[in-house]
């Protein structure tokens, strides 16, 4: 069996995201974007792109690459492609960012921003999915977990030919007429793509096996697994297949989008009974750092949901659906990155500077390269201050607001410095930090040994 | 030729494989049930077969190298054969006692 190795450029990724994650922090901290600014304002648009693609994305690309193959059991089909992917990505992020700083004013409105941004991100997302998707196309048949990871492979192609076609729109390059309309009234359909199919699909099914394997819980395959599954890829496809010819015909997505809706709460329905399954039935009584965190996020999903279905209700979506995706990015998204982030950190950590020692003498633990009474204290406060954001959003408290992202900014920089002791070994009692065959490992890349 | 020399030898590799832990669960293959049979040919050839706790795990070609490692550290070892196996797919139940007792596993647990 062809071995699987690790991910050369997963901590570029993982630093490149984080570097992300504090700027849109940093905007949260200086009121810039919603909730100073109204909702479709390009500068809440730079904020909700730097966290969707600079954050998550990057994140999620930079997981992927190490763990599809840990899902099929396949190595990655390039090793070589994901560092060109990154530069593109974050180079059309910059040329998105500088696109609506023009629609800000800020910057001459004839430069081509926008069609700029949108060929290097088509390239840099198209990269990711020609890497992803060879690996995946080489391992048929597809594991479960795998499926999931496919349809948000989908998602993502999907929710990039929208926003392609929004930069060709805000460029000038199309007055197509249909364009428009999909520009006008086509944008939650490409939230709901970027954010639901690529973002938490992937979530979901990734979940599904790193919970399985971090606590000694039973790989499910079952029938909830799979109703989980194909009621997730059939509300997708209501919503972005019906959503998108709805939008670009003039009559607008919001009958697809609540039956998407529907149909999702019954997946996220058979998701919520699994996991709850995979947490009764671990074997592994005492569950470390990221698994509890993990818990508290998908918590804050089904807190999300429930917000959204009393804003439905109380047809008040409009006013407040900005709270709901604050804390669907930040409690559910963020929050699962951030506990993950923690173990995946210190495992590939591990591996390349202990896997060589391992036979010639004793070696640390990946435990051992953490502190987790120590970490934990970060993660709470970080958790805290998405529910006082979201309830100071809903409370419509804007300075409130601000207080509490300067709060969750300083979790972060707690929880990224502990991410950086792990890799620098500096919580490894010294004695046993370098035992004969060991290497320290480099910040931003991995050395990756041949299978 | 009496067992005993072989019997002797199996357990000093054992004991060295000891020194080889699923980084993961932090703690050594043997406990952890992962090494399913060791066997020592009367040239010194030894035979290690072992599984992963979870089949695509990239910690797989550190962990056999580290069992061929350790195993080939024993005297009278002229060379290890790690053979990688996932049939029978490892549980938590091929643990030994101590292993359970640490990770809190009960052995009447589903």
């Amino acid at each position: 069996m062809p071995g699987v190795t690790l991910s050369r450029w997963t901590m570029s990724y993982f630093a490149a995201a984080l570097i992300f994650l504090l700027i849109a922090e940093l905007l949260m901290v200086a009121g810039y974007g919603y909730p100073a600014t109204a909702i479709a304002a390009p500068e809440t648009l730079i904020l909700v792109h730097v966290t969707a693609i600079g954050w998550l994305s990057l994140l999620l690309c930079g997981a992927l690459y190490q763990f599809v193959p840990v899902l099929i059991a396949h190595p990655i089909h390039s090793q070589t492609l994901p560092l060109p992917a990154l530069a593109f990505l974050i180079a059309g992020l910059g040329a998105l960012i500088a696109g609506f700083l023009q629609l800000a004013g800020f910057i001459a409105p004839h430069a081509l921003c926008f069609p700029v941004a949108g060929f290097l991100l088509s390239i840099g997302f198209a990269l990711v999915l020609w890497n992803l998707g060879k690996t995946l196309w080489a391992a048929r048949p597809l594991t479960l977990p795998a499926r999931f990871v496919t349809v948000g492979l989908l998602s993502i192609a999907a929710t990039v030919l929208i926003g392609v076609i929004f930069t060709l729109v805000l460029g000038g390059l199309t007055e197509h007429g249909h364009f428009i309309n999909l520009l006008q009234s086509g944008v939650p359909v490409h939230a709901v793509a970027g954010l639901v199919g690529w973002l938490t699909f992937i979530a979901m099914g990734v979940s599904y096996r790193l919970l399985a394997m971090f606590m000694l819980a039973p790989e499910l395959d079952g029938p909830t697994t799979r109703s989980a599954l194909y009621l997730g890829a059939a509300a997708l496809g209501v919503a972005i297949l019906g959503g998108v010819p709805a939008s670009m015909a003039g009559i607008g997505p919001t009958i697809p989008l609540l039956m998407g809706f529907a149909i999702g709460l019954l997946a996220l329905g058979f998701y919520a009974r699994d996991i709850l399954y995979l947490y009764r039935t671990r074997r592994r009584r005492k569950i470390e750092l990221n698994s509890r965190m993990a818990a508290i996020a998908v918590g804050n999903l089904a807190a999300a949901i429930v917000l959204l279905i009393a804003l439905l209700i109380s047809d008040n979506v409009d006013r407040y659906i900005g709270a709901v995706v604050f804390l669907f990015a930040f409690g559910w998204l963020s929050g699962l990155g951030l506990a993950k982030l923690y173990k995946i950190t210190a495992f590939l950590t591990w591996l390349e500077c202990y896997g060589p020692a391992l036979g010639k003498g004793p070696t640390p633990r990946v435990q051992d390269l953490v502190t987790e009474p120590r970490a934990i204290k970060w993660f709470w406060l970080y958790f805290a201050t998405v529910w006082c954001g979201t309830i100071f959003l809903i409370a419509e408290i804007p300075l409130g607001f601000r207080i509490t992202s300067a709060i969750m900014l300083i979790a972060t920089i707690a929880i990224i410095n502990e991410l950086l002791r792990a890799r620098r070994l500096l919580d490894v009692k010294a004695e046993i930090r370098m035992p004969k065959g060991a290497s320290s490992a480099h910040l931003l890349y991995a050395q990756v040994k041949k299978a | 030729m009496s067992p005993e020399p072989a019997e002797d030898t199996i357990a000093q590799i054992k004991t060295a494989l000891r020194f080889v832990i699923d980084p993961e669960l932090g703690y050594n293959i043997v406990d952890l049930g992962l090494v399913y049979d060791v066997t020592v040919e009367p040239d010194g050839i030894a035979h290690v077969d072992m599984t992963t706790t979870t089949r695509g795990c990239p910690a797989t070609n550190y962990l056999r190298e580290g069992a061929e490692e350790a195993a080939g550290s024993v005297q009278g070892i002229a060379s290890v054969d790690v053979n990688l196996t996932y049939e029978p797919p490892w549980t938590p139940h091929m643990m030994s006692p101590e292993a359970k007792e640490h990770f809190g596993i009960v052995d009447d647990d589903p």
